[in-house]
């Protein structure tokens, strides 16, 4: 079965898996920017690495890439001429009050579609989609439950396995019940993360602190809403659009003002008593809300923003949340 | 005898040409007046001596002016951001409206040498300098000391730069209303998909253009209930061919200057010309006859043979704007002449159908936005141009912290070499380049002379 990969939360893996394919959403590894084959200034090293991670991928059949960010577009370009790999590239509205914009996205799915038959992938008929999507809100729900007694990595973990490997593995990750930890409750807000970065979670609960909300792109925020089981069966593919368009807020959204309202919700509801400001160098998305977020909100607000190549970056990271820590004990 | 000009000596001129009985717009004067409101770059510029690119200048350097009066006749001022040309043709069909473009802020910062604080202000609000220094707008918003804040707030969101989206979401942020409206990005079309080509030799779907038409009927819509007013399809289509009337100037003018024996207009001045297409500097008739002067005085240049650089000057192509103008001169003083453009409003270039339903029409030219498709069809764009004006380098010039920038260069360096077999070069250039100057003619003079170079040799080989 054929893999096809990507990273944006707005790629329903369902849709791919309901055409036989297999979706695997990357968890990237950092990549030197020494060792690049492109110009690295000015590139976010989130692309930085999702670009060296297409071009060196040999396993998967197709790569899938969105408009979400300018970089991300830009991305595709390069793909485009240098990477051996399919590449689609779709277009995800910014703005989301029209219900035009809710069209080009459920359009979208559909050229997806296309693309994932032209590689070997097969048109699903509605009752095929919507078993596949009952399967993975099934295991999302397990997912979201699991939190109350796993470990902030161990969620992550759990979360990021099931984009990669889809339902049917992920049950392993969310079994192991751990005791919850004691320490002030704080979310991480922020774009993806990625691999090296989980490292986060150990720090912040070496600190005396406990990731309660993992409001990032690869965290919980990334997720699709619930599906109306009623609507699965009456128009799966509009569910589907709803479930991904319309339930995961990002900064990136024009006005972004629902992003607001999701955490003002999961704050107050998880009871956060701060916040770390998780950025790359270079993402103007999240960079702009930085001080957006220290005006809005009243809790202490922790900016961590790096380059993702070295490790003094670490070591400043680990000592600026243990100060901020120490500050909130 | 055409040439460049100091801002001192063009005092001396001015007094002479008033003697002389030169005609003046209401907003005419002396250049200089402009350093009393703090433009200080002005005097290290170097300008066309003629009263055509002196009444383009004062046109240019009056726009707050004609917004206040705007204001205080009671017309609407509409701010349209980031569609480089597309929405201003429709507000100015409205009798009441007058748009204006609030991005153009990224050049006070250097028409004031940093004078104005609005960078400062702008990192005050999180916005620090690994952004665009399209971030003096927000500057500029929030002092209020630089144009009037517009009654309406229009921007473009989807296929754009990450940097204008997340400043204008901060200054949404900020507690100004904006009016969103998405441009996807430009793909090309599928086997067996209805196509449409675009003005500009682009090709997009038919979805795409009924999207972005649907797009500009929610625009429509907000601006005629701003103005009160119905826009009917006769007052789109007038507005048009208004905006083409321009359009058609521009052309000529871009064809001459860049494809003259002897350059008949400094690259500056070309530039400023080329951006009054964008918003017609919130005077679209005036546009017109700015435009009409200059060609005049530049179609006498190059029927007398007389122009303002050496014959041998280095034909060089220009990518992006530059954030500080003086670069426009310093390409002049390094022994290059401008032989084409793209500073990323080509669509605004490019005459709009006609022959079209005038929305569809407008939403074909908005999806031409080189920005809106890949740096791949932008790179061929460029090609076809250089063929077009016979450039013998290109040069690109990045924009600090621009988010196309970081990976577009290369893109568009590998297809022109690949296509045309030329030297590219690319430069970065700050709002003020005062430090830099010397690295930047380094490098400016090394393409010049690979380009004499080549030329000689090929010279060598025809005459052999």
């Amino acid at each position: 079965m054929e893999t096809i990969v990507y990273t944006c939360p707005y790629v329903p893996a369902e849709w791919i898996a309901a055409h036989g394919l297999r979706a695997s959403r990357l968890l990237l590894d950092q990549v030197d920017s020494a060792a690049m084959f492109i110009r690295t200034e000015g590139v976010c090293p989130f692309v930085r690495s999702f670009i060296s991670e297409a071009m060196r991928n040999k396993d998967a059949g197709g790569v899938v890439v969105t408009t979400m960010c300018d970089q991300m577009r830009r991305a595709f370009d390069i793909l485009e001429r240098k990477c051996e790999l399919p590449a689609f590239l779709m277009n995800v509205p910014n703005t989301w009050q029209s219900s035009e914009s809710q069209k080009l996205y459920i359009d979208e799915l559909k050229r997806l579609g296309r693309f994932l038959v032209r590689l070997g992938g097969k048109s699903p008929s509605n009752d095929a989609l919507a078993k596949i999507m009952l399967e993975y809100d099934a295991t999302r729900a397990t997912i979201l439950t699991a939190r109350e007694y796993l470990s902030a990595r161990k969620y992550a973990e759990a979360i990021a396995a099931f984009g990669r490997d889809g339902p049917d593995q992920t049950i392993n990750h969310v079994t192991d019940t751990e005791l919850q930890t004691d320490g002030v409750p704080l979310a991480v807000v922020g774009g993806p993360l990625m691999k090296q970065d989980f490292t986060l979670f150990d720090t912040i609960e070496q600190s005396g602190g406990r990731i309660v909300l993992d409001a990032t792109e690869t965290g919980e925020r990334g997720i699709c809403g619930p599906f109306d089981r009623r609507r699965i069966h009456d128009d799966p593919l509009l569910e589907l659009a709803d479930a991904y368009f319309g339930g995961i807020q990002d900064a990136s959204r024009r006005p972004n003002s629902e992003l607001y309202k999701w955490l003002q919700r999961e704050l107050a509801s998880r009871e956060v008593q701060g916040i770390v400001f998780h950025r790359y160098l270079w993402c103007d998305m999240w960079h702009a809300e930085l001080r957006r977020l220290k005006d809005w909100t009243n809790l202490p607000v922790l900016d961590i923003d790096t380059a993702g190549d070295n490790e003094t970056g670490e070591y400043r990271t680990a000592n600026r949340i243990r100060a901020f820590l120490e500050m909130l004990q | 005898m055409p040439k460049q000009i100091t801002l001192e000596e063009w005092d001396l001129r001015y007094a002479k040409l008033q003697k002389a009985g030169t005609h003046q717009p209401d907003y005419g004067g002396p250049l200089s007046r402009h350093v009393e409101d703090g433009d200080q770059r002005l005097l290290k510029l170097r300008y066309d001596n003629s009263a055509a690119a002196l009444r383009l200048w004062n046109f240019l350097l009056t726009e707050e002016d004609r917004l206040h009066d705007a204001r205080k006749a009671g017309r609407k001022i509409v701010g349209t951001m980031k569609d480089l040309g597309t929405v201003p043709v429709m507000a100015y069909c409205f009798e009441n409206i007058v748009a204006f473009y609030p991005d153009g802020a990224w050049w006070i910062p250097c028409v004031m040498e940093l004078g104005a604080g609005l960078l400062e202000i702008a990192d005050s609000f999180g916005i620090d300098e690994s952004f665009c220094p399209v971030r003096a707008m927000l500057g500029a918003f929030v002092t209020g000391a630089h144009f009037p804040i517009p009654d309406m707030l229009i921007c473009s969101v989807g296929a754009t730069c990450d940097d204008f989206s997340a400043i204008a979401q901060r200054l949404n942020g900020l507690g100004h209303p904006i009016f969103w409206w998405e441009i996807p990005h430009r793909r090309n079309p599928e086997p067996d998909e209805p196509a449409v080509n675009l003005p500009g030799g682009f090709s997009a779907p038919k979805c795409q253009v009924e999207f972005v038409k649907s797009q500009l009927e929610r625009v429509k819509t907000t601006l005629e209930e701003l103005a009160g007013e119905k826009l009917d399809e006769q007052k789109l289509v007038a507005g048009i061919q208004k905006a083409n009337e321009v359009r058609r100037l521009l052309a000529e003018l871009r064809h001459l200057a860049f494809t003259a024996e002897w350059c008949p207009l400094p690259a500056l001045e070309m530039l400023i010309a080329e951006m009054l297409a964008i918003h017609f500097c919130s005077d679209r008739q005036e546009t017109i006859n700015v435009l009409k002067e200059l060609l005049d005085e530049v179609t006498s240049r190059v029927r007398d043979g007389k122009g303002i650089l050496d014959a041998d000057a280095a034909r060089i192509f220009w990518v992006n704007p530059v954030a500080d103008l003086q670069v426009m001169n310093l390409l002049e003083d390094c022994g290059g002449r401008i032989c084409g453009t793209e500073y990323l409003f080509t669509h605004a270039l490019d005459e709009i159908p006609e022959d079209l339903p005038p929305l569809e029409a407008l939403a074909q030219m908005a999806l031409a936005d080189p920005m809106a498709g890949s740096s791949i069809d932008r790179a061929r764009r460029i090609c076809s141009d250089i063929s077009l004006f016979g450039a013998e380098a290109v040069l690109i010039s990045r924009i600090p912290g621009a988010s196309h920038c970081a990976l577009e260069g290369r893109i568009i360096s590998e297809i022109v070499q690949e296509k045309l077999e030329i030297p590219v070069l690319e430069i970065e250039v700050p709002p003020v380049t005062d430090s830099m100057r010397p690295t930047l003619c380094t490098r400016l003079q090394a393409l010049v002379e690979t380009v004499k170079a080549r030329s000689h040799k090929q010279q060598r080989k025809r005459r052999r």
